[in-house]
């Protein structure tokens, strides 16, 4: 059975990079906008990883990794934060928020493939 | 008597202050002629700047109408951008699906050769050394045996996928842009609401009805002012020490 990722990034473009990087190796991905879309997206499918960006409307990265991690049905899945933003401070505050990694952007396709298998295969 | 003696001081006390005031107004008079001059420069001054402060005036409007066109021109940049970069990945999604098609043929072909192979053995031994057809049945043999193909297909296969993997790490550089872009609208944005409080200031009247800010279609997207496209692996290391750092003090 496929694994299945949550991608959550505003721009269509990283999410249709993420995608084909992923889709490539046999992973099944599923878009969200914002991490709103992605909280109401969330509980229809067993997801096994979230791929979130931080600047987003309406929920930010940084709330919906918060929310995640409240959440008993979701408090375990693994998630990669995949930003432009490179600075220390935000990539601290994302991993205390209870991100397992950070990946910056532009982003090597292979790089996301390798940290998506650490944590699924 | 005693009146009129009495009179006399009072007469020459009102008499000293109307004095005392007359002086006050020639002050007043000698200040005025004093000031009068500088009243006149600033009249004329007033004359020659108000019709300069009216064409900056009407600049500043003239501009600020242009802004909402530019911050929208900006934003169907992106627009196109996006969707040409989309339309770009759509075809490199379907190269690696075809690849990855590919690979299964060659790996499912590779184990149909080594049925063949085996068969051929079979009938090798089964028509014995002496059958007329035996050197061409060796040579068959050889060749599905030594069969390089799906070797060769793999290895170029991994080429292709690296160079499509080098094409969508490229591609990213329009989603840099974007925000870089939207950045511009976000400041064009900005000025603009400033310039309209300015033009109101001068005109005394609402113009932001016709400038409203809801004009810019670049607003309301988020972005990273600092967003850059850099192919070096600094920032990926930096984030990487961080995260080790983490992993470690939370073991």
């Amino acid at each position: 059975m496929k694994k299945v990722i949550l991608i959550a990034d505003d721009s269509p473009t990283i999410r249709k990079f993420v995608s084909v990087a992923l889709t490539m190796q046999g992973y099944e991905v599923v878009s969200a906008c914002d991490g709103m879309e992605a909280m109401e997206k969330l509980p229809q499918a067993q997801f096994d990883l979230v791929i979130t960006d931080l600047n987003m409307p309406n929920l930010d990265g940084f709330e919906l990794i918060k929310s995640i991690r409240e959440d008993e049905r979701y408090k375990e899945i693994p998630i990669i934060i995949l930003s432009s933003l490179a600075g220390s401070a935000e990539i601290e505050k994302g991993l205390k928020s209870g991100a397992n990694s950070y990946l910056v952007k532009p982003f090597d396709p292979k790089r996301v493939q390798y940290e998506v298998s650490k944590y699924l295969n | 008597m005693q009146e009129e003696m009495l009179e006399k001081p009072q007469e020459s006390n009102s008499m000293s202050k109307v004095f005392e005031r007359l002086s006050d107004l020639k002050s007043i008079f000698k200040f005025g002629e004093k000031i009068v001059p500088i009243i006149q420069s600033l009249v004329e001054f007033m004359r020659e700047i108000i019709p300069l402060l009216e064409t900056i005036n009407s600049s500043i409007s003239d501009s600020t109408k242009k802004m909402p066109m530019a911050a929208n021109q900006i934003a169907d940049v992106t627009s196109a951008t996006e969707l040409a970069t989309t339309q770009i990945l759509d075809l490199v999604d379907d190269i690696g699906i075809a690849l990855n098609n590919i690979e299964s043929g060659l790996i499912q072909d590779e184990e149909n050769r080594a049925k063949v192979a085996h068969l051929l053995a079979v009938i090798k031994e089964k028509v014995g050394p002496v059958h007329a057809a035996q050197a061409e049945l060796d040579e068959v043999y050889d060749l599905v045996i030594s069969s390089q193909l799906k070797e060769s297909s793999i290895q170029l296969i991994e080429a292709i996928k690296d160079d499509t993997y080098k094409i969508t790490l490229s591609l990213q550089v329009q989603d840099i842009t974007a925000q870089q872009l939207a950045a511009v609208n976000h400041l064009i944005e900005s000025v603009n609401n400033r310039l309209t409080m300015l033009v109101q200031d001068i005109n005394q009247s609402d113009i932001r009805s016709e400038f409203l800010p809801e004009d810019f279609s670049g607003g309301g997207i988020h972005f990273d002012p600092n967003a850059s496209y850099t192919k070096t692996e600094g920032k990926q290391d930096v984030a990487d020490a961080i995260v080790q750092e983490s992993r470690r003090v939370n073991n």
